[in-house]
């Protein structure tokens, strides 16, 4: 019964060469510095999920921003876990995330044929602290705000551009309703569809060229 | 790189390959356990050390000091001791765009930049050696976050061993080991030696300015989440400045005793008039901004007052919930536990929370009170202007004692004139609040509950269960 279930899924789906593409695969002997990639996966899957549950009852408005949290935290079942896994995960993320490249640099394998690799990772590296400045206002509390006031003013002190900037990103000269509802969207729609963009080209490159060795004396 | 390289790089990853792994389930096995470990260490903080309550922002309280998410920190720390630098460092934009988009440049050019083929760690000592003293001035820039570069006797000498330690060697370091690689050519193990010399004494000198540091002041503003403990937050801060016009139940129609508006006629802002009227919103606006014509003046930062967005919320909630018969109280704690047969009440458990409801709000800095400030025990038993005679321990006679207990002091000098008139003015206290202020001063004003229980003529009788 099963097995003609999975015949007839793999007859549409191909799931015989998925696996011979996908997992069997062979790769040079591993070492566990290499699981910190997929661990910045795991991480940014488990955002994803906390903050569509998040979402349910946020409310990007400067009136209603801190009191939904505040429900959040206090009249939600498990709202409180929800919040504390996706506010700890989101500093994990950044930790886990730089140690990957720190490795990926130590081991050099960023070289040929890697090279496209690496610039994808500096995209999800910045992609990743751009996820973490924007997601840090969205509570809206005294930290929020000032942070974010100080954040973009440093931001507006770039020589020419730096007017534009800082009113690009607060959507006018002050901190508003309308720098909330900017962040708001960058954070759950604009950086995480760049986010899954980039990692899905990541991973692919990583399939193609296979995870590098860990070198010795002779390269 | 030409294709001979090329052919031999690809030649050297097959025969690994062939001694390697498979994917599944080799690396996926190693994948999932550090996911796994990753989840609980998740779940732990989540639930042990879970995300500390913060006040609601306030864009009108500018004395709010930012501190930007953790992993931003160093770079905080970078603008402020590059700050430091005369001359240069008044050009802030080489600080805050020029050097971490070079730093941002160079990580991202890295491939194009490190041609060479060479993977083994002895073999790229440069690059390493600089990516190391990056890390670990990363890593102490983001401890010394808290530590101010000017002290509070206006030394500088702590902002000049963190830029020494954080900015000068990190630098130096830099420019002789890229010196040591191209113009000098000196051995790898050289190179080795000064970055690890450049790691430690930045490492030694910020242990030391973190030793030499004044410990920052961990300023624990409790913040209440809880619907109780906003209208108790609510109450005290009501208490505290409100009560003098609109009395302690916002019952007051005409003013009394308060100067400039005695015999003001006002609406009761306890009745339905008022609270079904004004809508919260409008009621944060009503306090923060005042009712300048009317003579209430304003409490929001904004305008000047002292109070927050987040206090003038509590006090609300409180005006809600205690008065606005739509609102359904939720059960309050008694404002402090009521005393037995021979027990001696304490400062912190008794007096304070009394204090706090129904004398602070004049007994502070800048009312009209005798220079009599209640606000802490010290300020309670060494302040006002009869401080000799207000407590007096043991002494029923003590002016305090008579006050509350509607004996006015008459003026010695002028003796038809009073000296202080019975308090709190134009109000009387419950029997059982007086007859905790007699108790407290008769045995000697404790000020913790251990002392006054030691002061108790009879243990506390256990709690007997509730039925
Ligand atoms: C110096 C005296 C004074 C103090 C202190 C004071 N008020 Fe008032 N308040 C007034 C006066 C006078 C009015 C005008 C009443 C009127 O017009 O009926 C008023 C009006 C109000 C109103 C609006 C009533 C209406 O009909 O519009 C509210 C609500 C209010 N006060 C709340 C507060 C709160 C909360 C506090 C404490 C933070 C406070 N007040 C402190 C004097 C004061
Ligand atoms: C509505 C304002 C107000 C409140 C509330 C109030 N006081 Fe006073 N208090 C005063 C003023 C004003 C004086 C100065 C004497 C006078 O004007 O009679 C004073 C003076 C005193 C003094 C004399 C200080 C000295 O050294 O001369 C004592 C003691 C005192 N108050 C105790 C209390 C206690 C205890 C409470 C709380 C239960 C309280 N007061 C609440 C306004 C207040
Ligand atoms: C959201 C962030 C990221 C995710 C989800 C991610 C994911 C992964 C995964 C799953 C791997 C394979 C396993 C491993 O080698 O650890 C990998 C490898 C790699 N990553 Fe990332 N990565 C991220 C960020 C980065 C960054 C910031 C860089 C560097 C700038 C980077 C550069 C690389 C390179 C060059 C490899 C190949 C390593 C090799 O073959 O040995 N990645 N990444």
């Amino acid at each position: 019964m099963w097995k003609k279930i999975y015949e007839w899924l793999d007859e549409r789906l191909g799931l015989n060469a998925m696996y011979t593409n996908l997992l069997d695969r062979p790769e040079p002997r591993g070492n566990w510095w290499n699981t910190l990639g997929s661990a910045s996966l795991f991480l940014f899957v488990l955002q994803g999920l906390t903050g569509i549950f998040l979402t349910v009852y946020y409310t990007p408005s400067p009136d209603h921003a801190y009191d939904s949290i505040t429900y959040i935290m206090e009249g939600v079942a498990f709202g409180w876990l929800i919040r504390g896994i996706h506010h700890w995960g989101a500093t994990l993320m950044v930790v886990v995330v730089f140690i990957h490249m720190l490795r990926v640099f130590v081991t050099a394998s960023f070289k040929y044929p890697r090279e496209l690799t690496w610039l994808i990772g500096i995209g999800l590296f910045l992609t990743t602290l751009g996820m973490g400045f924007t997601g840090y206002l969205l509570p809206w509390n005294q930290r929020a705000f000032w942070a974010t006031t100080v954040g973009t003013q440093i931001a507006g002190t770039a020589p020419l551009v730096g007017e534009f900037i800082l009113k690009a990103l607060r959507g006018g000269p002050d901190l508003s309703a309308l720098t909330l509802q900017r962040f708001f969207s960058g954070h759950i729609w604009m950086l995480p569809a760049a986010l899954a963009g980039l990692i899905g080209v990541h991973l692919y490159l990583i399939i193609r060229h296979g995870e590098s060795y860990y070198p010795n004396k002779e390269d | 790189m030409n294709n001979e390289t090329k052919k031999k790089l690809n030649e050297r990853y097959e025969r690994e390959l062939n001694r390697g792994e498979r994917f599944w389930p080799d690396t996926i096995f190693k994948d999932v356990i550090v996911s796994i470990g990753i989840f609980t260490l998740l779940i732990i903080l989540a639930t042990f050390v879970g995300v500390s309550p913060e006040p609601k922002a306030d864009p009108s309280d500018t004395s709010y000091i930012p501190r930007p998410e953790w992993y931003f920190l160093f770079l905080f720390k970078f603008l402020a001791l590059y700050g430091q630098i005369p001359l240069l460092g008044k050009i802030e934009w080489i600080a805050t765009v020029l050097v971490p988009g070079i730093a941002i440049g160079v990580l991202t050019l890295l491939p194009f930049i490190e041609k060479n083929p060479n993977r083994y760690y002895g073999k790229r000592v440069l690059p390493i050696s600089i990516m190391a003293i990056m890390v670990v001035g990363i890593v102490l820039l983001t401890l010394l976050s808290d530590v101010p570069t000017v002290s509070a006797d206006g030394s500088t000498l702590l902002g000049t061993l963190q830029a020494i330690s954080g900015l000068v060697i990190p630098g130096l370091a830099m420019v002789l080991l890229f010196l040591m690689s191209f113009v000098f050519k000196t051995t790898t193990r050289l190179m080795v030696w000064t970055t690890v010399l450049a790691a430690v004494s930045m490492i030694l000198i910020s242990g030391t300015v973190l030793a030499l540091a004044p410990a920052p002041e961990v300023a624990e503003t409790e913040v209440p989440t809880t619907l109780v403990d906003q209208i108790v937050a609510g109450q005290d801060l009501y208490s505290v400045h409100c009560t003098e016009c609109h009395g302690d139940d916002g019952s007051v129609a005409v003013i009394e005793g308060v100067e400039g508006l005695e015999g003001e006629k006002i609406t009761p802002i306890n009745s339905r008039d008022v609270l079904y009227t004004i809508t919260d919103s409008a009621m944060s606006e009503v306090i923060a901004y005042g009712r300048p014509n009317a003579g209430m003046t304003p409490f929001g930062k904004a305008y000047g007052g002292e109070l927050s967005k987040s206090e003038i919320d509590y006090m609300i909630v409180f005006m809600r919930y205690m008065w606005d018969d739509r609102f359904e109280a939720p059960k309050l704690k008694p404002l402090f536990p009521a005393l037995a047969e021979g027990e001696v009440p304490s400062y912190n458990v008794h007096i304070q929370p009394i204090v706090k409801r129904y004398c602070v709000s004049c007994h502070r800095e800048g009312k009209t009170n005798n220079n009599y400030l209640m606000t802490s025990y010290e300020e309670i038993l060494t302040t006002g202007d009869n401080v000799a005679n207000n407590i007096i321990a043991g002494d029923e006679n003590s002016y305090l004692l008579q006050v509350i207990q509607e004996h006015p002091i008459m003026n010695p000098e002028k003796p038809d004139e009073e000296l202080i008139r019975v308090m709190p003015l134009n109000r009387t206290l419950k029997p059982n609040i007086v007859d905790v202020f007699i108790r407290w001063i008769m045995n000697g004003m404790p000020q913790t509950a251990e002392e006054a229980a030691t002061l108790s003529t009879t243990p506390t009788p256990a709690v007997t269960p509730t039925p």
